[in-house]
């Protein structure tokens, strides 16, 4: 059995289509959010200009969902939506508004039942579907804020205990910000892959026209989803859980930190190199000035840390890098280091078993196990074993 | 690689199809693949059909030094007791497993005769629980029962007095027999010793020369051991050689 390292760009790019949602799936999460839009849309809220207007946010706009891996099992899609209110902020309050989208779910017969307890920012319907896939689609009120760089920006409630408070947010923003970053990209294989897609799921998309952009991946897509997928298993463990890398920066930092590069194994090698590059960092030493000019990961005088919310640069994603002596920081740069050993340093390995077995540990063993033989093909018909007979042979020992 | 490197492994390849992933580093060649065989043994012992991965190290002075064997398939675990510290397998005493090498001294050779026996007998202990071929002691006391065992020595006294023949002369067919019985070496243990020597290396006679005379020195610290005079003082001048 040969490994044929050659293929691993294109194993990669398997196993993030296998971790990302099918189309099938995909539409399905789609008309199951428009069925609960359309419902809020037809709602009637008290101060109201018009309808709410619902739509995706996170890495199911960002086109960036990985399937969570909850104990080592492949568990059900988050899909976020934000449900934004024509409400006048300074006009009405956040328990104001959590609860009138809140209520207007508990109308509907269906919803009622999937109705999760109240989170923190947003109201969760639990769908478990046939397939044993679900959802938890998580419905997020919101008013529009005018403060934003550009007039995208949002409050979003927050509880704490019983008190309600707002927060800023702009998926809208991001969104766009990530779009701009990923625009060269898109552009480069959206023709092809939507082809490809089309010609896989003939039976949810009659042409190539019906396929919706938010399935074209790019590679700089493809490389979060497959960080994410590492982080989920890498850090799923007692003393790494809590300080685990979030998505926002790691979707954050790749988006800015992407070269351009036209696969997604050069991709991810190009961005996990320069997280790595960053790394000097925790002991607060200089990184290279180019690195440093970007700005993108910070050390402040006071010695906290600072990665920016590119759409609102007072909102800091690494507020909380310093507690608990740079845990957070220390987290992220050990699991980019793990990233480079487990997923970049291929070209060392011999042995099929062996690279089969860490990389299965690494990015999930239903993902890996369906696509190894990109990697190793099986040679089909099965050697004759050599025939071997033994006489004389020496008696096994140990030097210890 | 030297080009009978090249030429040994396919050889192998004609035989062991898989074994064929090549990494070459500056002392030493890595050879990786699956190793399948069906093998029979003497004593009408089963047919065992199996394969494992296997990782040769093949260093650039093969075959002075023998490759070392890993099993990298998971599958033979610290609850073997023929495992080196370094995970390596072990074939067998050093000398026996260049003995039997030298019957047929390439690559092939080596898989066919030390290799696959070895894992022979993994399959076989794994199934019935012992060991189909015996099995040395552990250390110095295995390389001490060795030549005991196949010479038919008296005992660890007349092995060192081999060991200390070998490590100063090599071979000498008028000198009198280390095993003690009066004779010269050539109508007495000349054969067995000559073959010994043969496939000795500097290296390996060090190392024997080191694991029986400690052995002996021990005993001899207990009083359990005392040494006639003459050997006594070539043991002393070899000790000395071997500081140096």
């Amino acid at each position: 059995m040969i490994i044929e390292l050659g293929k691993y760009p294109e194993f990669l790019d398997r196993v993030a289509s296998e971790i990302d949602i099918p189309p099938i799936k995909h539409q399905n999460a789609v008309a199951r959010y428009q069925a609960v839009g359309h419902w809020l849309e037809a709602g009637g809220y008290p101060g109201a200009w018009g309808q709410p207007s619902i739509y995706p946010q996170g890495s199911f706009r960002l086109g960036t969902v990985v399937r969570p891996i909850r104990r080592g099992i492949e568990a059900d899609y988050d899909i976020d939506l934000v449900c934004e209110m024509p409400l006048i902020k300074h006009r009405t309050t956040p328990h104001e508004v959590k609860h009138m989208v809140g209520r207007r779910l508990m109308q509907h017969q269906t919803y009622r039942r999937l109705l999760d307890d109240e989170g923190r920012r947003c109201w969760t319907l639990e769908y478990a579907e046939q397939d044993g896939v679900g959802f938890h689609l998580d419905v997020l009120p919101a008013v529009p804020d005018g403060s934003g760089l550009q007039g995208t920006a949002l409050s979003i409630t927050h509880k704490e205990g019983a008190s309600y408070s707002w927060s800023a947010s702009d998926p809208k923003g991001y969104a766009n910000w990530f779009d701009g970053k990923n625009a060269a990209a898109f552009a480069r294989v959206v023709v092809e892959q939507k082809q490809i897609i089309q010609r896989q799921a003939s039976l949810v998309f009659e042409s190539v026209d019906d396929v919706p952009d938010q399935l074209v991946r790019t590679p700089l897509q493809r490389s979060i989803q497959l960080m994410k997928r590492h982080r989920d298993i890498h850090c799923n463990r007692p003393e790494m859980i809590d300080y685990a890398p979030i998505s926002i920066i790691i979707t954050t930092l790749a988006a800015h930190l992407y070269g351009g590069e036209l696969d997604t194994h050069a991709a991810l090698l190009g961005i996990v190199g320069r997280f790595q590059g960053h790394a000097a960092l925790v002991e607060g030493r200089a990184i290279d000035p180019t690195l440093e000019t970007m700005g993108l990961i910070r050390r402040l005088p006071d010695g906290k840390w600072y990665i920016g919310n590119p759409v609102n640069p007072d909102e800091n994603f690494a507020d909380r890098w310093h507690e608990d002596d740079q845990a957070r920081a220390r987290a992220f740069f050990s699991w980019v280091a793990a990233l480079q050993k487990d997923l970049l340093n291929v070209q060392t390995s011999t042995n099929p078993r062996l690279l089969k077995e860490s990389l299965s540990g690494t990015l999930g063993t239903a993902a890996v196990t369906k696509h190894f033989d990109v990697l190793v093909p099986s040679t089909g018909a099965v050697e004759p074993r050599p025939r071997i007979h033994i006489n004389s042979p020496a008696k096994p020992w140990r030097c210890r | 690689m030297t080009e009978d490197l090249q030429k040994q492994i396919a050889e192998l390849n004609d035989v062991h199809k898989e074994l064929t992933h090549i990494v070459e580093y500056d002392a030493e060649t890595l050879l990786s693949g699956a190793v399948g065989f069906e093998a029979s043994a003497d004593d009408g012992l089963e047919t065992i059909t199996d394969s494992f991965d296997i990782e040769l190290t093949i260093p650039h002075i093969f075959p002075d030094r023998l490759p070392r064997a890993k099993e990298v398939g998971g599958r033979i675990g610290t609850d073997y007791e023929h495992l080196n510290p370094d995970g390596t397998l072990c074939l067998g005493v050093p000398i026996e497993q260049r003995c039997v090498f030298f019957e047929q001294p390439t690559l092939l050779g080596f898989v066919n005769k030390l290799l696959i026996p070895y894992l022979y007998g993994y399959c076989f202990w794994s199934k019935h629980g012992h060991h189909p071929f015996g099995e040395a002691a552990h250390g110095y006391e295995g390389i001490l029962r060795h030549y005991i065992d196949t010479l038919g020595l008296q005992d660890s006294l007349a092995a060192l007095a081999v060991i200390c023949f070998l490590f100063e002369h090599g071979y000498r067919g008028h000198h009198p027999c280390p095993c003690g019985s009066g004779q010269i070496v050539r109508v007495c243990h000349g054969p067995a010793l000559r073959t010994l020597h043969d496939h000795h290396t500097r290296e390996t006679v060090r190392a024997d020369f080191l694991a029986i005379s400690s052995i002996c020195c021990a005993e001899f610290k207990k009083g359990q051991l005392s040494f006639p005079r003459p050997l006594h003082n070539q043991l002393i001048r070899l000790l000395k050689k071997f500081k140096a």
